[in-house]
């Protein structure tokens, strides 16, 4: 699918909706380049947060399993934002064979939320370690930052405006990731489970007082 | 709709004919009504969230929860300024043609009335249809172009308006259905045109034989009682020593129907048979009523017969392109003309056939006709033969095939019918030039 931008008010300067006259064609995106920076860092996050979280590694079953799921996860989602343009035809009853298959591929790569799959499969990664308060935080900002720049590289917004938005929120986040952080570094005075349930209540709560108390 | 330029629409500079598309004429317009929902990144931010959480939980670190913290900040952020999303919204969707003909671009025209939201459109072109430009624009406001390059009656598809708040975290959506348009034939080129030798008695353009009003000199004769003076031939009458005057051509026009031939369509689409047929018949159409004619259009196809009494002017082209777009291909029941009224196939008529000659009932239809004494002329449009083959059947076969088709053109010629054949490309006043230069004198 190509993309374009277009001018945010009519060319005859009336208001948006009581455009009469003809509206001007729409000029291509800033250049292929944008798309395919915004593509390229995708992947790279993504393939950066999986060697982030699999170091050392863990030859456990389950570790191993979640590293290959986020891995084919990552793949599969920088695929999918790689085909992003191939439209799909019409008519596929009288195709060959290997073009039904391509297509049957590009369906799969479509249909499944493969961001989703490799969070999750990344945070049960990191949760087979011991604990690593500094290295978790650096993996959410991480993991956050490759949902966002996968965003802008399959909506075609533009990156500063959107992220100039972000900023307080950003922000107000890296402070909580810090604070969980230092919290998870407290030694327990009182060993027990009790105790670190109580730890990771305290976060919680200074999670939501933040994003309850901060302004939009 | 434009009429194109002798020599086809698809000719001439796109960009250029793009640009000049113009204004679009309204089509749809109203309050629509939104559907907003959380956008695929809210839906991420909060697995991310979730996922964070219930791992911190289950192992007790608090760390995990931390990074449950800045998704769950923006999903917040944006749940809390989003009181101001409109349920209706004033859309417009414009087209700047609802006909058109073969290979014209043409444009849809998308605004919204917001400015508080990111507003995207995505065209989804439908059967048939070539979009021209970019499917995807960001923006309040957009235009698409298309084309489409074969007639008929054709979907232009949909158009999908979504709108995302500034964190992009929730979009609306609404889906708007274009409505159909109407893509003529492109009328082949043709300039000229066959006239009859016996033209019915009517003010017209083309010169009888018969002397008359006209502004064509046509002779001499003795000045009688009641000639206008200014017709006296002065040099004339002073060599003969008696009066004489100057007697000008009658000008007269005459009845075309158009025979299309819509049983067969075969060949490649787009360069088909019928394709060809009905391209001719518009070129004829024009070319007939520019030249002040009545044309009527009689179509042979799935059904029995479709058929438009002749008459004049541009609205009557516009009226048999409108019955050639109804054109279906398929096995025609007999229809046999001799039931038609006098109106659809007026006494003296110049018929005009368009046809690939492969039905063997509009072949005698066609027989039927000259017998009951119409001018006929046929445009052969068959421009695509059996494969070829290497098998001693299939040559045979082929063999056989082209000879019936010989025999077929044979026997109308045999009976006073010409048949020219025409490839779809060179103009129309080619394969008709022998038939253009002096009147068709038909016997009965």
């Amino acid at each position: 699918m190509t993309t374009a931008q277009q001018p945010q008010t009519p060319p005859d300067g009336s208001a948006p909706g009581q455009a009469t006259g003809p509206a001007r064609p729409a000029p291509p995106r800033t250049g292929i380049a944008s798309a395919v920076g915004a593509r390229l860092a995708a992947m790279l996050l993504g393939a950066a947060s999986i060697a982030w979280t699999a170091t050392p590694l863990v030859h456990k079953g389950a570790a191993q399993f979640a590293l290959t799921i986020a891995i084919i996860a990552v793949v599969a989602g920088a695929l999918r934002l790689a085909f992003t343009d191939i439209p799909q035809p019409e008519d596929r009853y009288f195709l060959p064979g290997y073009l039904q298959a391509w297509l049957m591929f590009l369906g799969l790569l479509r249909t499944v939320p493969w961001e989703e799959v490799a969070v999750v499969a990344l945070l049960w990664l990191e949760i087979q370690h011991p604990a690593r308060p500094w290295h978790t935080a650096a993996l959410g900002a991480g993991l956050l930052a490759y949902l966002l720049t996968t965003h802008i590289a399959e909506s075609g917004a533009e990156a500063l405006p959107l992220l100039r938005g972000h900023v307080k929120p950003l922000i107000a986040g890296a402070c909580l990731l810090a604070l969980a952080a230092g919290f998870a570094m407290i030694p327990t005075t009182s060993p027990g489970a009790g105790s670190a349930i109580l730890r990771v209540l305290a976060a919680v709560a200074v999670i939501a007082a933040a994003a309850l108390v901060l302004p939009g | 709709m434009t009429i194109p330029s002798p020599g086809g629409p698809a000719g001439g500079d796109q960009a250029s004919a793009v640009a000049s598309l113009g204004a679009s004429s309204q089509v749809q317009a109203d309050q629509a009504r939104i559907s907003w929902r959380p956008s695929r990144h809210a839906r991420r931010l909060l697995t991310l969230a979730v996922a964070a959480l219930l791992f911190a939980l289950v192992t007790r670190n608090p760390a995990l929860a931390g990074v449950a913290g800045p998704p769950l900040l923006l999903l917040g952020m944006a749940r809390v300024n989003g009181n101001g999303r409109p349920e209706r919204l004033g859309i417009r969707v414009g087209l700047t043609a609802t006909r058109m003909y073969e290979g014209e671009p043409a444009a849809v025209d998308v605004s919204v009335a917001d400015d508080q939201h990111t507003a995207r459109w995505s065209f989804e072109p439908g059967r048939g249809i070539d979009p021209g430009s970019a499917v995807a624009v960001n923006g309040p406001a957009a235009r698409f172009t298309f084309e489409i390059p074969r007639w008929g009656k054709r979907a232009v598809g949909t158009v999908t308006l979504s709108l995302h708040d500034r964190w992009r975290l929730t979009e609306g959506r609404v889906t708007f259905t274009l409505p159909a348009v109407d893509c003529y034939p492109s009328p082949a080129v043709q300039r000229t045109e066959v006239v009859l030798a016996r033209l019915p008695n009517r003010l017209g353009e083309h010169r009888a034989r018969v002397p008359g009003d006209g502004t064509e000199f046509n002779g001499i004769r003795e000045f009688v009682p009641g000639d206008r003076q200014r017709a006296i031939n002065w040099p004339a009458s002073t060599r003969r020593g008696r009066l004489q005057v100057n007697t000008f051509a009658a000008e007269r026009s005459q009845d075309v129907v158009l025979l299309v031939d819509a049983t067969t369509d075969v060949g490649t689409p787009g360069e088909s048979a019928l394709d060809l047929g009905l391209r001719g018949a518009a070129g004829a159409a024009r070319a007939y009523l520019n030249g002040r004619d009545r044309v009527g259009v009689i179509t042979y196809q799935w059904g029995g017969v479709r058929w438009l009494a002749p008459s004049l002017g541009r609205r009557q082209l516009y009226r048999i392109i409108d019955v050639l777009l109804n054109a279906d291909t398929g096995y025609a029941r007999g229809a046999v003309f001799s039931r038609l009224p006098r109106a659809a196939l007026p006494p003296g008529a110049l018929v005009v056939a368009l046809s690939p000659l492969l039905d063997g009932r509009f072949v005698e239809a066609l027989r039927d006709m000259r017998e009951r004494g119409f001018a006929l002329i046929v445009v052969d449009v068959l421009n695509t033969q059996p494969p070829v083959r290497r098998g001693f059947a299939d040559v045979a076969a082929r063999r056989v095939w082209q000879m019936e088709q010989q025999a077929i053109r044979f026997s109308l010629r045999e009976l006073g019918v010409p048949v020219v054949p025409w490839d779809g490309v060179a103009p129309l006043d080619i394969p008709l030039a022998p038939y253009t230069r002096r009147p068709l004198v038909t016997r009965r």
